[in-house]
């Protein structure tokens, strides 16, 4: 290997700046020389990305190719990403004075300079793939990538096996067909399953993963504390004190939260410590763009000490010199975890540094759990994911109005997109019907049709408003309707309408590392005002939580299963244990354990069956739906359940005797067809394949719901459709995401086949140490929202009217 | 149901929406707002086309137990003036046996004003004894049951908000809630409802099991 680049400017500018050449990043360069798209695989702080530029920096300094033509377009998930990388490659160009033109085009470039783009194309663009989507729509969209040379895919497995993976990849496709001779290199972190993401990047048959290993193991600790460990929660309040300490004694930290809730609590708390005056800043996604960026630029300054922070810091930006790397809660993933502690010392020649901080007692048997994946270089696995029909009627229609297309030939460019190649040609003339009139077997819009076709036999858009409606409706990420949130004239952020909705006047909430009072809405805005109260009344609000993932759910269940294990958990934690051990049992690895026991609530008798599955909290849900249903067939009586990523608990009136016909498995799935059919699940599901496949239309912010003309319910077209075409191709949609999704169906059939003849059932006499975590749950979930609404009518309903006389 | 006192007459709502004066053998509806769901389709909107044969099985459903020879629309029966003529052979067959069975007075709502259907007389207003049965309530005093505003109320209790359709009666007025299937709601706070809404108001919230009673007072405001 030479320690040289060849690209003059390159060398020169890495030479001044005292910097290495890495043999991958050579290697890169070369692959794609030859023909090769390239998928190339390592840890965080790599030279990564400079990698995946090399190639196209080498073609446009050496060879000159001629100007005002799109020559490379970089791809990545996250706005915030494409500006990071846009600085960085400027870097280089400016420094040595290279006439090499990159700009950025996402959702907040102004429209001034997206007009400019199109007339003047930079040499480099950076994008998402839903920006790609809209250029691809635009009429001269050929002319414009036709001359297009290298194509970079940044975080691209985080985009595999998703419906945004989806959508890239029809319109990956489409490039294909318009510039074939395109090379593609993809960056992607360390993976299990590499083969599919190369997939997913190129269908060509000369195309190469490069696979650079972590050179360094990271250094992971769990916090050490003289308080309790929590038995249930996920706030971590009692650490507070402890990771303040550790901030202090280093010169960056980012503090990863898993929620919003959590950010705001913990910024909270950790300013309630701050007697140093630490420069302590907060970063979650509903916060202003403005703020958010105020805080990245001044953490890459170094003018800040700490940053609370969600998944909004997760993906491979390089803000500074983060050394410290503290998680609260457990990561739920090895891959999620791992690319977190990626970011102190972003080098990665160099250990990093983490602090875990569990939450609760079964959150500190997850962490131990994840640090021993990592030692083992284990990795999750991302379940493979059909393409999405609801994401090919967008893209259909995207298609046509970038200009009339040919059936055989968009159905051949819609298969060579790695999700969908297994798509049949039948399936594709139905998503393209749903697209032409709505796919009814009723044929009612056949003269209004979107899409119709020429006497060429090409099909193309009716008009142009399709076109712009498309433009308004493009991506397939369905946010909740969102409120600004106004202090005075400054807009701290949004919020979602559902929150605000919940609030009465005066109330107290966290929102931007401040306890807020709700005044009123007007405008699509949430007024509020400072208030000297340090104790928000409304204590959070959810979002963002993850289920536990397969791999590490295995880890905890080994982990428990060996008493050997346990010599070095802290005191508290292995007392626990012990104490379980000799009160019931244990968890074994591959079996389940049952407890059954009565207890008291609200001065009744009822028994408690607690299944430690651990199977993340979504399996966990259905399962308790359907042992619930089981049960009442079964004349059990059963009241409610509550679940937790570890395990489920149903208390019912009578006492179960037979443990083994609730959890045989035939039967459930049965049961769980029928059931979903009457889930919010599948309403919510139909939902966002109802918007994304533009069946209604996105609310537009700023837009005002007036009187009737709400816009559209969405659950009202799906109590029609299911009744009168019960097979459509959205509730298809919707089912299989379902599935796929929040009920975790695979996973849910693979645990009752493994637990088959091997469920051990204690029958205590009262709750065992184990299970009070989940008792502890139980006044923050409950069953059945619609019967529970009847109850709560019902009950207001006399009381009022007795309270004024009337009953 | 639930009986509402009127102006001496004996009135009951049922949780689908629909009023009957048992006495006069007469059930009330209003706002179907019939071919709702295909008034999009000009625009590349193509909602499932059997919102209209819904809302007429429901009303069907509604009223055959009753001992009903007169069914009075309180207007916005269709949604658009063509909305007649885009009608699906179903709901078609459907309407066409309504008004067959039933004596049907139709009372002319805003959305119908260029609507032309041979045979149907649309009027303004209808009277029975002191009763006026009209589309957008008026502020006279005389006693009035319309429709228009398709009225929903929401009501806090100790978790959640609920929100439902709901009949509103204030003194002189009873207001109907939207009956057709993809009919959305104002809620009663409403500046527009203001003129209707007092604290003698009684707000009936309609659910899929029963209907519940509150003073307007209990309503959120």
């Amino acid at each position: 290997m030479s320690d040289i680049l060849k690209i003059e400017p390159i060398d020169n500018w890495l030479k001044k700046n005292n910097w290495a050449i890495y043999n991958h990043q050579i290697e890169t360069l070369n692959l794609s020389e030859k023909g090769y798209d390239v998928l190339l695989v390592a840890p965080t702080g790599g030279g990564k990305t400079l990698a995946g530029f090399l190639p196209s920096l080498n073609d446009l300094i050496n060879n000159k190719p001629k100007k005002n033509n799109l020559h490379t377009l970089y791809i990545s998930p996250l706005k915030a990403l494409t500006i990071d990388v846009h600085r960085n490659l400027t870097s280089p160009i400016e420094d040595q004075g290279l006439d090499i033109r990159v700009e950025t085009r996402t959702g907040d470039t102004s429209a001034y300079k997206k007009n400019r783009q199109k007339v003047l194309p930079p040499d480099m663009l950076m994008t998402t793939p839903e920006s790609l989507a809209l250029l691809l729509s635009h009429k001269e969209s050929k002319d414009y990538f036709n001359n297009l040379k290298y194509l970079v895919i940044d975080e691209i497995h985080t985009l595999v096996n998703t419906k945004r993976g989806d959508l890239l990849s029809l319109n990956l496709s489409r490039i294909s067909s318009i510039s074939p001779n395109c090379k593609r290199i993809g960056l992607s972190a360390t993976v299990k399953n590499k083969n599919a993401v190369l997939k997913f990047l190129t269908s060509k048959k000369k195309a190469k993963t490069l696979n650079v290993e972590e050179t360094s193991v990271p250094k992971i600790d769990i916090l050490e504390t003289n308080n309790r460990v929590p038995w249930s929660g996920h706030m971590a309040s009692y650490a507070i004190r402890d990771i303040y300490q550790k901030i202090k004694k280093s010169s960056l930290t980012i503090v990863f939260v898993n929620t919003r809730a959590q950010a705001e609590l913990v910024f909270n708390k950790l300013w309630q410590e701050n007697d140093n005056n630490l420069r302590i800043a907060i970063h979650h996604g509903s916060l202003e763009k403005e703020i958010r960026r105020k805080v990245e630029s001044l953490m890459s300054l170094g003018k800040i000490d700490c940053v609370v922070a969600t998944s909004s810091l997760d993906l491979g930006i390089d803000w500074g010199d983060v050394d410290l790397v503290v998680q609260i809660g457990s990561p739920k993933g090895i891959s999620r975890f791992l690319q977190r502690i990626g970011r102190s010392n972003h080098r990665f020649d160099e250990p990093s540094n983490a602090l875990l901080v569990p939450s609760n007692r079964f959150e500190y048997l997850e962490c131990l759990s994840a640090i021993n994946s990592i030692k083992n270089k284990l990795l999750d696995e991302t379940k493979e994911k059909k393409g999405s029909l609801d994401v090919l009627a967008q893209h259909i229609l995207g298609v046509a109005c970038s200009g009339p297309f040919q059936v055989d030939e968009l159905y051949n460019q819609v298969i060579n997109a790695w999700p969908y190649r297994n798509l049949t040609k039948i399936k594709f003339f139905e998503v393209l019907e749903f697209v032409k009139n709505g796919g009814y077997s009723l044929k009612h819009y056949e003269q209004y049709s979107k899409i119709g076709i020429n006497k060429d036999k090409f099909y193309a858009i009716k008009n142009k408003s399709i076109r712009n409606r498309y433009r308004l409706n493009v991506g397939t990420i369905v946010e909740s309707y969102m409120l600004k949130v106004k202090l005075g004239n400054r807009t701290l952020g949004q919020v979602e309408e559902w929150f605000i909705e919940g609030l009465n006047e005066g109330d107290t909430f966290l929102f931007s590392g401040r306890v807020l009072e709700y005044q009123s809405i007007s405008n699509n805005s949430v007024i509020v005002k400072s208030t000297s109260h340090t104790q928000p009344k409304i204590p959070s609000y959810a979002g963002g939580r993850l289920p536990l993932s397969t791999e590490l759910s295995i880890e905890v269940r080994k982990l428990l299963s060996k008493k050997k294990n346990w010599k070095n958990f802290p005191s508290q934690i292995n007392e626990w244990l012990k104490l379980q051990s000799k009160f019931s049992n244990l968890p074994s690895l591959n079996g389940l354990l049952v407890e059954t026991f009565p207890r008291l609530m609200r001065g009744k008798k009822r028994f408690f069956l607690i299944c430690y599955t651990f199977e993340g909290r979504n399996a966990n849900q259905t399962l308790g739906f359907l042992m619930s249903k089981k049960m009442q067939r079964i004349g059990y009586k059963p009241i409610s359940f509550v679940v937790t990523d570890y395990a489920l608990a149903i208390w019912s009136i009578n006492e179960v005797t037979d443990v083994n016909i609730i959890l045989n498995d035939d039967l459930m799935l049965d049961d769980l067809y029928e059931w979903l059919e009457e889930t919010p699940l599948l309403k919510k599901n139909f939902r966002d394949a109802a918007i994304i496949s533009g069946l209604i239309e996105r609310s537009i912010p700023g837009q005002k719901k007036t009187g009737k003309q709400v816009l559209f319910n969405s659950d009202l077209i799906f109590n029609v459709l299911k009744k009168h075409e019960p097979k459509h191709l959205l509730l298809e949609v919707a089912r299989e995401d379902c599935y796929r999704g929040l009920i975790d169906l695979d996973r849910l059939s693979e645990f009752l086949k493994r637990i088959e003849k091997n469920i051990a059932h204690e029958k205590l006499d009262r709750i065992s140490p184990l299970a009070v975590p989940l008792i502890l749950e139980i006044n923050r979930q409950t069953i059945d929202k619609s019967e529970m609404e009847e109850y709560l009518l019902e009950e207001l309903e006399n009381e009022m009217l007795s309270e004024v006389g009337l009953n | 149901m639930k009986t509402i006192i009127f102006n001496k007459h004996k009135f009951q709502i049922s949780n689908e929406g629909i009023l009957f004066w048992f006495h006069k053998q007469i059930a009330i509806i209003s706002d179907l707002h019939l071919e709702k769901g295909s008034s999009f389709g000009y625009s590349g909107q193509f909602l499932p086309p059997y919102d209209s044969e819904e809302t007429l099985k429901k009303l069907f459903k509604g009223i055959k137990n009753h001992n009903i020879k007169k069914v009075i629309l309180l207007g916005d029966t269709f949604h658009d003036k063509n909305a007649f003529n885009r009608m699906p052979e179903k709901a078609f067959f459907l309407f066409n046996s309504l008004i067959k069975k039933y004596e049907v007075i139709f009372i002319l709502g805003n959305h119908e004003n260029k609507l032309k259907i041979d045979n149907i007389n649309l009027l303004n207003e209808y009277v029975i004894d002191d009763i006026h049965f009209i589309h957008q309530a008026l502020q006279k005093s005389i006693f009035q049951i319309s429709g228009h505003f398709h009225p929903v109320a929401t009501i806090k209790s100790s978790i959640k908000k609920i929100t439902a359709k709901c009949l509103l009666h204030t003194n002189n007025h009873i207001i109907l809630p939207s009956f057709g299937t993809y009919t959305g709601g104002l809620n009663i706070n409403d500046p527009a409802l203001k003129p209707f809404v007092n604290h003698k108001s009684y707000v009936y919230m309609l659910t899929k099991k029963s209907i519940y009673k509150f003073t307007s007072k209990e309503v959120e405001i």
